[in-house]
């Protein structure tokens, strides 16, 4: 009696378990080359490139940090950029312009940029328009 | 000796033609970008985009304000306080490029860059899409970086409507304008929901710019974009492929399996599309379809040919 009881319930639970494991077996993404895998132009095999994409998302976190942003915005700010934008700021966010239109520092070309702006080829005083 | 003067003069003279050549370039910057007379007769003379809200920038944050701007003509309620945190970078007092692109993501509207020329420029607008511009209103050696909208224009006067700084509605001509623009290598991007496509758009720019809000918002939010590309440019088959992916991810396997199978029968060398194909239809059991299409993946050279080897003597 106790046999037949056992052989049910674990003939029960191997059914259970494998019917639960199907469908994450058969998940959507399994396998597939998502797009921008395929977008992906050099032909570096894709770990090495995630673990650089890991690295310089990493990278632009800190710099970020650096910059005073506030930590809990960084996470946020890093994820909602392509891989390439990452590789470029990771790269060279000392050199990217901000803008940010300020002109008081300009003060000591103040001439030379008036002219300029009097010629039509900057447009830094509103008056000379 | 009359060599050595003679040398002199010739330096003197070079030395002159330089400055002229140097002055000329100067001048050359100020002349009126010309358009492309296409363009120009496919545009209306003028247009205003006056639905477009105005908010001033406060100290530095022409970014967020401009960002605010776009979102906001797009339907999207947030305000400059609320982006400031997103974009703003408080130790360059500015913000830059790609985050500007990033936070557009963030707030579910899609970021287009623009080819850099005052054509595309004003076909956007005339569509109705504001556009956001980065200048340098200085010079190369000061620079004085800004971001500004442009909602309009006039082709009779040659002048530009900028929603920019604490000025709304400011006219600057074309000339001044392309001058401070291209400076920033003519930087420019719209701001559009998906399913909405820029007025201009290429497929492979449009390809990546969609991946990349795809990433950010998933599958289900980019769906409507990655349709409105197959439908203007139903020769991509990059683009089809992607619609494929979303579909996929979205776990509609039918249609899926009917885009790979368009992006292949547009463009049948396009091997990551059969590889796809071959195992969307493996898991629906399909193996005999399945070894065809890994076949013709394992048969073109390429990053995907290994996989698709693997993949070919896995189909049981």
């Amino acid at each position: 009696m106790i046999n037949i009881l056992r052989r049910t319930v674990s003939l029960l639970l191997i059914a259970t378990l494998l019917l639960g494991s199907l469908p994450v077996a058969a998940a959507p993404g399994t396998g597939l080359v998502g797009t921008e895998d395929a977008l992906a132009a050099n032909q570096t095999s894709t770990d090495r490139q995630q673990i650089r994409e890991i690295l310089a998302r990493d990278d632009v976190q800190q710099q970020l940090l650096a910059q005073g942003v506030d930590p809990r915005d960084v996470k946020a700010r890093v994820a909602a950029l392509s891989d390439d934008e990452a590789r470029q700021m990771a790269a060279q966010l000392e050199d990217l312009p901000a803008g940010a239109s300020v002109v008081g520092a300009l003060f000591a070309v103040f001439v030379i940029l008036l002219v300029t702006d009097i010629l039509g080829l900057t447009d830094v005083y509103p008056f000379t328009r | 000796m009359l060599g050595r003067y003679r040398h002199r003069a010739n330096a003197r003279l070079a030395g002159v033609l330089a400055l002229c050549l140097y002055l000329l370039a100067l001048s050359g910057c100020v002349t009126t970008p010309r358009l492309d007379p296409v363009t120009e007769q496919a545009l209306p003379a003028t247009a205003l985009l006056d639905t477009v809200p105005f908010h001033g920038q406060r100290d530095y944050q022409c970014g967020p304000a401009s960002l605010a701007m776009v979102l906001n003509a797009s339907e999207v309620p947030v305000t400059v306080d609320a982006l400031i945190p997103q974009v703003f970078l408080p130790g360059r007092d500015g913000s830059v490029q790609p985050e500007m692109l990033a936070t557009v993501r963030r707030q579910g509207r899609v970021p287009y860059r623009l080819e850099g020329r005052l054509d595309a420029l004003l076909t956007e607008i005339a569509a109705g899409h504001p556009v956001v511009v980065m200048q340098n209103l200085s010079l190369p050696a000061w620079p004085v970086w800004h971001y500004a909208v442009a909602i309009g224009y006039d082709l009779p006067s040659e002048t530009l409507v900028l929603h920019s700084g604490l000025t709304p509605e400011q006219r600057t001509g074309f000339a001044r304008f392309d001058a401070t623009w291209a400076r920033s290598d003519r930087w420019a991007f719209v701001a559009l929901a998906p399913g909405e496509l820029p007025a201009g758009s290429r497929p492979e720019p449009a390809i990546r710019a969609i991946a990349a809000f795809e990433r950010v918002q998933g599958a289900d939010t980019a769906l409507p974009a990655w349709q409105a590309l197959v439908e203007r440019h139903p020769r991509a088959a990059m683009a089809w492929f992607a619609l494929g992916n979303a579909r996929h991810a979205t776990s509609d396997t039918a249609e899926a399996r009917d885009a790979f199978r368009e992006a292949v029968t547009v463009d049948p060398d396009l091997a990551v599309a059969w590889l796809n194909l071959g195992l969307l239809l493996k898991d629906q059991g399909a193996f005999d379809a399945s070894r065809e299409a890994l076949a013709q993946a394992a048969s073109r050279p390429g990053r995907w040919q290994a996989r698709a080897r693997e993949a070919l003597a896995e189909v049981p």
